[in-house]
């Protein structure tokens, strides 16, 4: 570790962590709270891929099957991938990289966190399995359990159809109250980071000179505030139902249950940009880098995100095109869905093209990137099929659409998680992690999830439906090599983050100031940071990706 | 949230009063958008039903007192003066007249609840209320006009005017929190911000409150 | 390249895959050429030697910007219209069509033709005609998706959906449910058969030539077909109701004390309304009320039946549900047991969703404990559970009627061992 004072050892209590309202503390916090629930949302993720491996029953009964796969989704989605890389990687790089010496409401940075913890708390209880372990629980015990409206786990998918989820075990209501809150605490951060990018950025550091992972954090930050509080009235309204039985989701009291589909998927489907811009961002930072080039494009690169956050706004209900939408709706969100993949297609082509006359090195970051880039167009031209109307009926909640919502999430979200976890890792810590084991936990990642994802396209294509606990015997050979795939994916993430874990704790080789020769602020202090972050505040005078000898045409 | 920007810098002084008044307020504007949007979803809900359901939504909300719910919007708009006499006095650094115009939005605030729980009071007393009722038993529910959709305009009604009211209480947290920094004599021409954000907030609160008692009470 | 999809037995399915094909082409072609292009930069611009060398500072293009932006715009407008017009052919319903009517509920599909006749998991359709299927949910969201057709739509509660389709080539196919709807959302599935008009036309019309039979052989039919004989015996053997051996004109004495001869107003009335005049000595609240599920046809058909077991023919054997072409031996335990909870009609008396119907509910049954009418103790094992099925009034739960009807001699060591693998399943 660098001489001297930094932000993790200028005080070492427990408590000064516990109330610190520093970004970067903060920022690591979350990154430890949601390594754990990525790592409980991994275990349900592996026993549902065991359940399946053969055809018929063999590890758990259906009901165990249906709540692990609600449980691994809810887990995954609110706990961890919509926190993912804006709370950890964001709170602590966007004050850095902005020159400022924190976010605009350090407190309120902190407050999100203790929400998110509620809510954390909240989902927690909802899984408590109290029906079927009540005979060995203590009589008082159950009853407390059961006045507090737990029955069993929550079983209804992390979407929370209505009217399922109005007539399942009460614990549901745990679950939808966890999501409210954990959404409570997404708008408290977006808002934090809109306003920071806004007030905070030091001199000189005009909009064109920002990093693009701000660009990226940005409109990540305007989705989360624009579209939580509308899944947050819908999940509200749910509890509402269920409590006093409103009846506007439940047919039987004139309710409509497409319209809740409407409101959910009026959040969710913009939230799928907060869980992937962000990766976008990173990996837009990672390849100038390690290609000694500029980034290739860096304004197509600013509007195509601005783009994709707006137009994520406009095209929830393809989601629903076989849920009884009229011809004309469905039309047009079919047309519109289109629109998202024109900014993502520009993106890709402009990463590639940064790499053109450049002076590549393969450090992990720059595979990890790599690796995205090819899993990104995976996952992108498998939208296109979701966005094709006709095609999209047959596809619509089969294997098709959990593999391509994986390459975009896991793909994509995940990837550039751990991407970046590399990249920033010596700023963060202030140590290098083995470069040889990092390798080794990106070919375990890679090529695990590809076995894992490929066959479920297969799988899709032959109309294999989701949330199945069984299926006929011809899909078995692809759901075998799915759960083999499954089981090298999960040993290269714990192959990665252990990897990492080590290096933090009990690594030797330091970390200087700048590894990578990068041109971007947050490598302008000492690693890790100061408590303050820069020893005075920075001046910019260009954008962070002036690599190379200047060329005369030049745009 | 307005406590987070206004209480100074936090723990370090990362960003001089100029900066921090705009930030907190930008801050704040965000808050209103994604408050707006909370309850745009009820809205929106409540114009579909309405136009589903259009003459059961009319004759259900004829079972509401549109008296009492003028008396709440009359309370509210004089709150909101209040709050502007308070933020004027706040910029000209008159810390007790902040005390005073917080005291009385306070006391509007103190009124509107009183006013809405005999209405709610009332309703359950007449068994209008969403939900298993069946306890009740003079409920005008049993009558076969008292179909599915008055159950849904009530719960819709009990919705919307509950997450009011609870942002009512919340405002009038916030509220009486500018009221004891202003007893300790915090605010000069040069900071105030917390009575200008968190009069922002009682505004909109304000504002929900105008187009709920029309949507509610009046649509008959 | 990758043509997984399968089998194109709808008219529409060449047409869909042929978009979906172009699509897979389009895609593994840029896939292929990005990646291809990612990894000839990677590999021919690699820093060489630890050294990193000269790179100019390209910072940009505008061309190649509007090139890649336009292109696959005009990609996707391309790929969207033939979407959207296939889709449009999807939905279109001629006058003429099928109809078939779909009811969802969890988790079964039933099938009603436009003749009237029914079926439940598996639906028979004519090939090379236009058929429609309109559904209807009684509960959850379900979603119908024959894979081989092409076709998929949501049954949402409250609202009547449609698929359409013409089927082109005879088979049996696939049908899913696809929208998660509980417990045993993966087990809702359902045969489609496609089969030539002339095979079709005999199947459905088999049970409808009803001048075929006498009015004693359909009130037969309905004896079976509407699970009358749960509870009603032929031969005189009281079950839980009486039994229909030499019921007409049999000197009843009500719960009122009221007697009189049974006539056709009694049995009329005591099928459409039961619960008006129990027998003395029968339990009440037992029998469902048939009023509106039976026309005033087949209960004259049932009454002709009742009628004609006099006594005068030899004194049949209980008859059972109609033999259906399932073969259980090839069945795994758990469906072998589901087989027959619901063709020994288990399924009248023991519900599956807790709520107590006759007998105790299944759901969780094994390993339950409670109280015998006699006071004794009793968990739920497989002994207990075989006994209760071979000599059910052995042991009659607390609270419950003796009720049921011994099967010995009606199931095998193999049935009864299904039965309790099922019933470990019903958590």
């Amino acid at each position: 570790m660098a001489e001297g004072k930094n932000y993790l050892n200028h005080e070492t209590t427990i408590w000064s962590w516990l109330t610190t309202v520093d970004h970067k503390r903060i920022g690591l916090m979350y990154l430890f709270t949601i390594s754990c629930f990525f790592i409980a949302g991994g275990v349900a993720a592996i026993l549902m891929r065991l359940e399946l491996a053969k055809a018929g029953g063999d590890l758990v009964a259906p009901d165990v099957y249906n709540v692990l796969f609600t449980l691994h989704g809810a887990i995954m989605i609110f706990l961890f991938i919509v926190p993912g890389i804006p709370a950890t990687l964001g709170n602590f790089l966007i004050p850095l990289m902005i020159g400022a010496k924190d976010v605009a409401f350090p407190k309120l940075n902190l407050l999100s966190y203790y929400i998110y913890l509620v809510g954390a708390i909240m989902a927690l209880l909802a899984i408590i399995p109290v029906d079927w372990i009540s005979a060995w629980l203590p009589e008082f015990l159950t009853n407390f359990l059961t006045w507090l409206g737990l029955s069993g786990p929550a079983d209804t998918g992390w979407t929370f159809y209505a009217p399922y989820s109005l007539e399942t075990g009460s614990s549901v209501i745990w679950m939808t109250g966890a999501a409210f809150v954990l959404g409570f605490s997404s708008i408290l951060t977006g808002l934090n980071f809109i306003v920071t990018i806004h007030k905070l950025r030091a001199p000189g550091m005009s909009w064109d000179r920002l990093p693009v992972f701000i660009w990226a954090s940005y409109a990540t930050a305007v989705i989360q505030t624009l579209a939580t509080p509308i899944v947050g009235i819908s999940l509200l309204l749910l509890i509402m139902e269920r409590v006093f039985g409103v009846g506007i989701f439940n047919p039987d009291l004139g309710g409509d249950p497409v319209l809740y589909q409407h409101f959910f998927w009026f959040y969710s489907h913009p939230v799928v940009y907060i869980m992937v811009l962000p990766a976008f961002g990173v990996v837009g930072e990672i390849i100038p880098v390690f290609s000694r080039k500029p980034l290739f494009g860096y304004k197509a690169i600013c509007y195509a995100t601005l783009a994709i956050a707006v137009f994520g706004f406009i095209v929830w209900a393809h989601h629903m095109f076989t849920s009884g939408l009229s011809n004309a709706s469905a039309f047009y969100f079919s047309l519109a869905t289109f629109t998202v993949a024109v900014p993502t297609a520009v993106k890709v082509f402009n990463w590639v093209s940064t790499m053109y006359k450049g002076s590549i090195s393969f450090d992990t970051p720059m595979l990890y990137a790599m690796g995205f880039v090819f899993l990104f167009m995976v996952a992108g031209t498998t939208g296109i099929y979701l966005a094709t109307l006709a095609v999209d009926v047959f596809y619509h909640d089969t294997y098709f659409v959990v593999a391509h919502f994986h390459y975009t999430i896991q793909g994509g979200a995940v990837i550039g998680l751990i991407a970046g976890l590399h990249f920033w890792f010596p700023k963060i810590t202030g140590k290098m992690y083995n470069e040889v084991a990092g390798k080794i936990g990106w070919v375990l990642v890679f090529f695990g999830f590809n076995l894992t994802f490929l066959p479920q396209f297969v799988l899709g294509m032959n109309g294999m439906p989701r949330r199945y606990y069984d299926y006929p015997p011809e899909f078995e050979w692809l759901h075998t090599l799915s759960t083999i795939g499954a089981l090298i994916n999960g040993i290269g993430y714990s192959f990665a983050l252990l990897n990492m874990l080590y290096a933090f704790i009990w690594g030797k080789k330091i970390a200087p100031r700048n590894p990578y020769k990068s041109l971007s602020l947050e490598w302008d202090t000492q690693s890790p940071p100061i408590h303050e972050n820069f020893e005075e505040t920075p001046t910019v005078t260009d954008y962070p990706y002036a690599y190379g000898v200047p060329v005369k045409e030049a745009v | 949230m307005s406590e987070h920007v206004a209480s100074g810098p936090p723990h370090v002084h990362h960003m001089d009063a100029k900066t921090a008044y705009s930030a907190a307020k930008l801050g704040m504007w965000l808050f209103l958008a994604t408050e707006i949007l909370l309850f745009g979803g009820l809205f929106a809900g409540f114009a579909i039903y309405r136009w589903q359901y259009l003459s059961e939504f009319a004759h259900a909300s004829e079972h509401l007192n549109w008296k009492m719910g003028a008396l709440n919007t009359a309370i509210l708009i004089f709150s909101s003066y209040a709050v502007v006499l308070g933020v004027d006095a706040a910029q000209h650094g008159e810390n007790k007249k902040v005390k005073k115009w917080m005291l009385v939005t306070l006391l509007c605030g103190c009124g509107f609840l009183v006013v809405k729980f005999f209405e709610y009071k009332s309703k359950y007393e007449h068994g209008l209320f969403p939900g298993t009722v069946d306890h009740i038993t003079n409920i005008a529910f049993n009558s076969p006009e008292f179909n599915a959709q008055y159950k849904m305009f009530f719960g819709l009604y009990y919705c919307m005017t509950g997450l009011h009211a609870l942002h009512v209480i919340i405002g009038m947290g916030i509220i009486f929190w500018i009221y004891l920094l202003a007893k300790k004599n915090r605010f000069s021409t040069d900071y105030y911000t917390p009575v200008e954000v968190g009069g922002l907030y009682w505004h909109l609160i304000d504002l929900i409150w105008i187009y709920l008692f029309p949507l509610l009470y009046l649509v008959g | 390249m990758f043509r997984y999809l399968p089998e194109q037995a709808s008219e529409i399915a060449p047409k869909i895959d042929w978009i979906n094909n172009l699509i897979t082409d389009l895609s593994v072609f840029f896939t292929v050429a990005i990646v291809g292009v990612m990894i000839f930069f990677a590999i021919y611009y690699r820093k060489k030697d630890g050294v990193d060398h000269e790179t100019p500072q390209i910072k940009g293009s505008h061309t190649l910007e509007w090139i890649w932006t336009v292109l696959p715009t005009l990609v996707c407008i391309y790929i969207a219209y033939y979407g959207v017009i296939y889709y449009q052919e999807l939905r279109y319903v001629p006058d003429d069509a099928m109809v078939v009517n779909v009811v969802g509920q969890k988790w079964n599909w039933s099938f009603k033709y436009e003749n009237g006749k029914e079926t439940s998991n598996v639906v028979y359709v004519p090939v090379n005609r236009r058929v429609k299927f309109l559904m209807e949910s009684k509960d959850v969201l379900h979603s119908f998706f024959i894979p081989a057709m092409r076709v998929k739509r949501d049954l949402v509660p409250g609202m009547y959906t449609y698929v359409s389709f013409t089927p082109v080539m005879t088979g049996e196919y696939h049908v899913f449910c696809t929208e998660y709807c509980g417990q045993d959302h993966y087990d809702m599935t359902a045969k489609l058969k496609v089969v030539s008009q002339a095979e079709y036309d005999e199947w459905v019309n088999y049970k409808e030539d009803l001048s075929a039979f006498t009015p004693v052989e359909l009130g037969k039919k309905l004896y079976t077909g509407k699970g009358c004989n749960a509870c009603h015996s032929l031969n005189g053997k009281k079950i839980i109701g009486p039994s229909f051996l030499k019921a007409y004109g049999r000197e009843v004495e009500l719960e009122s004390g009221e007697k009189f001869k049974s006539d056709e107003n009694y049995i009329k009335n005591s099928i459409l309304a039961p619960n008006s005049q129990i027998v003395k000595g029968y339990p009440k609240n037992q029998m469902p009320a048939f009023e509106g599920q039976l026309d005033d046809t087949q209960i004259g058909n049932i009454i002709a039946f009742i009628k004609s077991l006099d006594g005068s023919q030899a004194i049949e054997e209980e008859v059972l549900p109609e033999k259906s072409d399932v073969d259980v031996t090839k069945l795994t335990p758990v469906e072998r047991g589901k087989y027959i909870y619901q063709n020994k009609l288990c399924v009248t008396c023991h519900s599956l969703d807790g709520s107590k119907v006759i007998g105790p509910s299944f759901k969780g049954i094994y390993g339950r404990e409670g109280e015998l009418q006699d006071g004794t103790k009793y968990v739920v094992d497989d002994e207990y559970i075989k006994s209760s099925i071979l000599k059910p009034m052995s042991q009659v739960v607390k609270g419950y009627p003796a009720a049921m009807p011994p099967y010995e001699g009606q199931l095998n060591d193999d049935d009864i061992a299904g039965v309790i693998e099922y019933m470990k399943t019903l958590k």
